[in-house]
C-alpha cells in the first residue's frame, strides 16, 4: 500500500495553495490552455464521441475477461523472450524491481514517465540499494533535482516558474548564471540526459496500454525519453497497473485516436512506441532482458467493488484540467500521487475510503469531469458513494456529520425546513453585510474564510408560492 | 454480491507469507473470484478484430493506390501542421541531392543511415563525393569493439537518414519498423532525422493503422523483423518549461519526410 505523501490536513495544504499566486496563474493558464487544445482537436474529429465510446466498451468487456486477457499477454510476452512478474502490492512491486536491478549491477536507472512507479514510491527503495534514479521526461527531471511531486499527470512542473528552474540548473548541474529561458534549459536537460541514457545499465518504464494478442507494451512520449530508455539501457523494466491490458491491435487504434487529443490536444502524441519483447537477433540496440512487472496493488478489488470505473483511467489529465477545485488548488494539494478528480478515486483505491474523507468532500460534483473523462468514467457519482462510505464509516469530522445530518431533517420535512429559514433569517442578520454573509462565529468560520454564502432570502420561494396562490 | 461495497484497505489482503511471491496462478486466482462477482453485468465482447487481416490489407492498398495523391495531400498538410519539413522529389535517383542540400543547410557532416537494400536507395556514393561521411548500419550485429565504435558514432552523429514502412495522413506521421539494419536510434539521436518514402507507405487513418498492425501480427513474424514500432509525429518536444514549446528535448529537432514520386527500389 502506498503511504500517504504530506503529513498535513487538506485545508491547510489547500490553503497554502490558495495563497500561492504564481501557482495560481501557471494552472490557471496551463487548464484553459489544455481544455482549449482538446476541444478544438474533438472539434475536428467528428468520429471522436463514437470513438470514446468504444473505448469505454473495450474497457468494460475488457476487465469481464481479465484473466484471460492478462494469461494472453503473459504467454504473448514470454513467447517473444520476455519475463512477466506477479506484485500483489507496492511493496512487491518494489522487491522486484530492487532484485532485477540487484542481480544486473545496475548503478544507474533511467525512467520515463510512469505514473505506477511514483505510485509504488520507487525510487526511495532504489537509492536505499544504491541505484541512482534518473528521471528523463523535462517536467519530471525538474521535480526530481528540487525534491518535489508531481503537480499535474502529464505537465509534473507545471508550479514551477522559468527563473526557478534557471535556479534550480545552475545550483544543482553546477552551471552557475543560466538564463530563464526555455529553450536553454531544455538544451541544458537533454545534454545532462543524453549522458544518463548513454550511461545507464536499467531503463525503467510505465506502460500506457498492454497489447494481448501481440504481447506489446505500448509507451506515449512527446519527448522521446520513452524511446531512449527502451533503446539504449541494457535491461528494460516496464510497470503496469492491470487494467492497462487491452485485446487487440484494432482497439490500440482506437485508444490512439482519443489518448493524445484529451491530454494535449495533438492528434497523436510525437512518439508512440510499440515494444515487443527483448531486442532480436540481428538487432544493433535494445534491451537484452525485457521484464514486464503486472501490478495489483488495490486495483482487482475494485474489478467488482464501487470504483470500478476508475479502472477504465487512461491517465490523460482531462478531468483535472476542467476542475473547479483542480484549478484552484493544484495536484500538491490533494497530497497522493495522482491528483484532481480521478486521483481522488485512485487515491481511495489504493489506500482505502479513509485515506480520501476529506478529499471525498474537494469536488463541487459538477459533473465537468466526466464529460471530459475520453471513457467517460462517472466520477461524480463514484465521488458521491465515496462520501456515502465515509460517512458510514463515522470518519468524517464531526461538525461535518451534525450539519448533513440536520440538513438532511430539514429537507425531509417541509414544515421545519420552513421554520428553519425563518429561524436562519433571524439568526443570520448580524453577519450579513452587502447582501453576502462573509464570515461566520466558530468553526463555521473555517467554512465561510475562503467563501462567501448567499443569505437566506427576505422571502424565501415557497413563502413567495404561497403568496401568488 | 454486495456490488457497491469497498474494499476496506485497497484490496482484498492475499494471503502472503514474508518472503514469498505471488504466482502467476494465485494472481489470476483472484482476479477470477472478484471477476466472479460481476458476471453478467456487463458485456464482454470485445470489439470485432477483421478476420484474414493480410487479405483485407491486400484489398485495402489496391483501394489505396487508386487515391494516392489525396492522401499524399494530407499527409504533407497534417506532417507541416506537427512541425514536419516535406520535400519531392521525381525519383530515387534525385534523393541524395536532395540529402545533400539538407546536410549543407545545417553543416551537417556525419550521418547515419538505413543500408541502401532498406532504404530503397544507395546514397554513400553520391554523398560522400561531396564530402559528407555515410555510415550505413550494419545488417548483423557486429563483434564488440566494432559496436562500440558505432554507438559512439551514432551518439555523434550529425543527421539520420531512415525509410517508413507507413506514413499517415491523418496524423502526419511517420511508422518504422526496428530490424537488423534498422536501428532504433537511427530516428532518434541525431538532431535531424530524414526519412525517405513512396507511395506504397501511404495510408489514410488510424482505423487503417489498426487493419495493417494486425495484418503484420497474423501468424509468426518474419525472422528479420525486429521488436519495436515507432509512430513518429513531428519533431520530439516538450512543454513543460511555463507551457513554452521547445523542440528537441531528447529527440530530433528537426524530422524531414522525402517523398519519391517514381518510388524507391524496395517493391520491385
Amino acid at each position: 500500500m502506498s503511504e500517504p505523501i504530506v503529513g498535513t490536513p487538506l485545508r491547510e495544504r489547500a490553503t497554502q495553495a490558495l495563497g500561492d499566486r504564481f501557482l495560481h496563474e501557471a494552472l490557471d493558464i496551463a487548464t484553459t490552455k489544455f481544455i482549449a487544445l482538446r476541444r478544438e482537436a474533438f472539434g475536428d474529429f467528428p468520429e471522436g464521441e463514437a470513438l470514446r465510446d468504444r473505448a469505454r466498451a473495450i474497457k468494460e468487456a475488457t476487465l469481464q475477461r481479465l484473466d484471460a486477457h492478462l494469461e494472453t499477454l503473459v504467454a504473448n510476452i514470454e513467447r517473444l523472450g520476455g519475463h512477466v512478474h506477479f506484485a500483489t502490492t507496492a511493496e512487491e512491486a518494489r522487491q522486484i524491481i530492487l532484485d532485477i536491478a540487484r542481480r544486473t549491477g545496475a548503478r544507474i536507472a533511467v525512467k520515463s514517465k510512469s505514473m505506477a512507479t511514483e505510485e509504488i514510491h520507487l525510487n526511495d527503495a532504489l537509492e536505499a540499494i544504491g541505484v541512482t534514479p534518473v528521471e528523463t521526461d523535462l517536467g519530471e527531471y525538474i521535480i526530481q533535482l528540487a525534491h518535489e511531486r508531481p503537480s499535474h499527470i502529464i505537465a509534473p512542473a507545471i508550479h514551477k516558474t522559468k527563473g526557478q528552474v534557471a535556479e534550480l540548473f545552475s545550483r544543482e548541474l553546477n552551471r552557475p548564471g543560466l538564463a530563464a529561458d526555455p529553450e536553454v534549459l531544455t538544451k541544458i536537460a537533454r545534454e545532462e540526459l543524453r549522458e544518463k541514457f548513454l550511461q545507464a545499465d536499467l531503463g525503467i518504464t510505465g506502460v500506457n496500454f498492454a497489447v494481448a494478442e501481440t504481447g506489446t507494451v505500448v509507451l506515449v512520449t512527446n519527448e522521446g525519453n520513452g524511446r531512449m530508455v527502451t533503446s539504449l539501457p541494457r535491461v528494460h523494466v516496464a510497470v503496469m497497473g492491470v487494467e492497462k491490458v487491452i485485446p487487440s491491435m484494432t482497439d490500440l487504434a482506437v485508444f490512439l485516436a482519443i489518448l493524445a487529443k484529451s491530454a494535449t490536444g495533438q492528434k497523436l502524441s510525437v512518439y508512440t512506441t510499440l515494444v515487443q519483447g527483448p531486442r532480436r537477433p540481428g538487432e544493433l540496440e535494445g534491451p537484452e532482458e525485457f521484464h514486464l512487472v503486472l501490478l495489483d496493488n488495490g486495483r482487482i478489488a475494485q474489478i467488482a467493488g464501487a470504483l470500478r470505473e476508475s479502472l477504465y483511467c487512461l491517465r490523460c489529465g482531462a478531468c483535472l484540467n476542467v476542475c473547479p477545485v483542480y484549478r484552484q488548488i493544484g495536484g500538491h494539494a490533494y497530497g497522493y500521487t495522482y491528483p484532481g478528480p480521478i486521483g481522488i478515486l485512485l487515491t481511495a483505491m489504493l489506500n482505502g475510503p479513509g485515506s480520501v474523507k476529506d478529499l471525498a468532500h474537494a469536488s463541487s460534483l459538477c459533473g465537468a469531469c466526466a464529460d471530459a473523462c475520453p471513457v467517460r468514467i462517472d466520477i461524480p457519482k463514484m465521488l458521491i458513494e465515496l462520501r456515502r462510505q465515509v460517512d458510514e464509516q463515522h470518519i468524517a469530522p464531526w461538525p461535518e456529520r451534525v450539519v448533513f445530518k440536520t440538513f438532511a431533517r430539514l429537507l425531509a420535512h417541509p414544515a421545519l425546513y420552513r421554520l428553519g429559514a425563518r429561524l436562519g433569517r433571524t439568526l443570520q442578520r448580524p453577519f450579513v453585510r452587502d447582501g453576502r454573509i462573509r464570515s461566520l462565529p466558530y468553526f463555521f468560520g473555517q467554512w465561510t474564510r475562503t467563501r462567501d454564502l448567499p443569505p437566506v432570502a427576505a422571502r424565501t420561494f415557497q413563502e413567495r408560492w404561497r403568496g401568488l396562490s | 454480491m454486495d456490488f457497491h461495497k469497498l474494499a476496506s484497505d485497497g484490496g482484498a489482503p492475499a494471503p502472503r507469507r514474508p518472503t514469498a511471491r505471488t504466482t502467476k496462478l494465485e494472481f489470476l486466482a483472484r482476479i477470477r473470484g472478484e471477476m466472479a462477482k460481476t458476471r453478467g453485468l456487463f458485456p464482454a465482447s470485445p470489439t470485432e478484430r477483421p478476420a484474414q487481416p493480410r487479405q483485407r490489407l491486400d484489398l485495402l492498398r489496391r483501394e489505396l493506390s487508386e487515391r494516392w495523391p489525396q492522401t499524399l495531400a494530407r499527409f504533407r498538410s497534417e506532417f507541416e501542421r506537427v512541425a514536419g519539413v516535406f520535400h519531392r522529389v521525381p525519383s530515387a535517383a534525385d534523393v541524395p541531392a536532395e540529402l545533400e542540400r539538407i546536410c549543407r543547410e545545417r553543416a551537417a557532416r556525419r550521418l547515419i543511415a538505413w543500408p541502401a537494400e532498406d532504404l530503397g536507395v544507395a546514397i554513400a556514393p553520391a554523398l560522400g563525393d561531396a564530402g559528407i561521411a555515410v555510415e550505413s548500419m550494419p545488417r548483423a550485429v557486429p563483434p564488440d569493439p566494432e559496436r562500440r565504435r558505432l554507438r559512439a558514432l551514432i551518439a555523434e552523429a550529425d543527421l539520420g537518414v531512415t525509410g517508413a514502412d507507413l506514413a499517415v495522413a491523418e496524423t502526419g506521421t511517420l511508422v518504422l519498423v526496428s530490424a537488423a539494419g534498422r536501428p532504433r536510434t537511427t530516428s532518434l539521436v541525431p538532431p535531424c532525422h530524414v526519412a525517405v518514402f513512396d507511395r506504397t507507405a501511404l495510408v489514410e487513418s488510424l482505423e487503417q493503422v489498426g487493419l495493417v498492425l494486425e495484418a503484420w501480427h497474423d501468424g509468426p513474424a518474419p525472422a528479420e523483423r525486429g521488436a519495436v514500432i515507432n509512430f513518429i509525429t513531428g519533431p520530439s518536444r516538450t512543454a513543460d518549461i511555463e507551457l513554452t514549446l521547445t523542440r528537441g528535448v531528447h529527440g530530433p529537432k528537426e524530422v524531414h519526410a522525402i517523398f519519391v514520386d517514381g518510388g524507391l527500389g524496395l517493391h520491385g
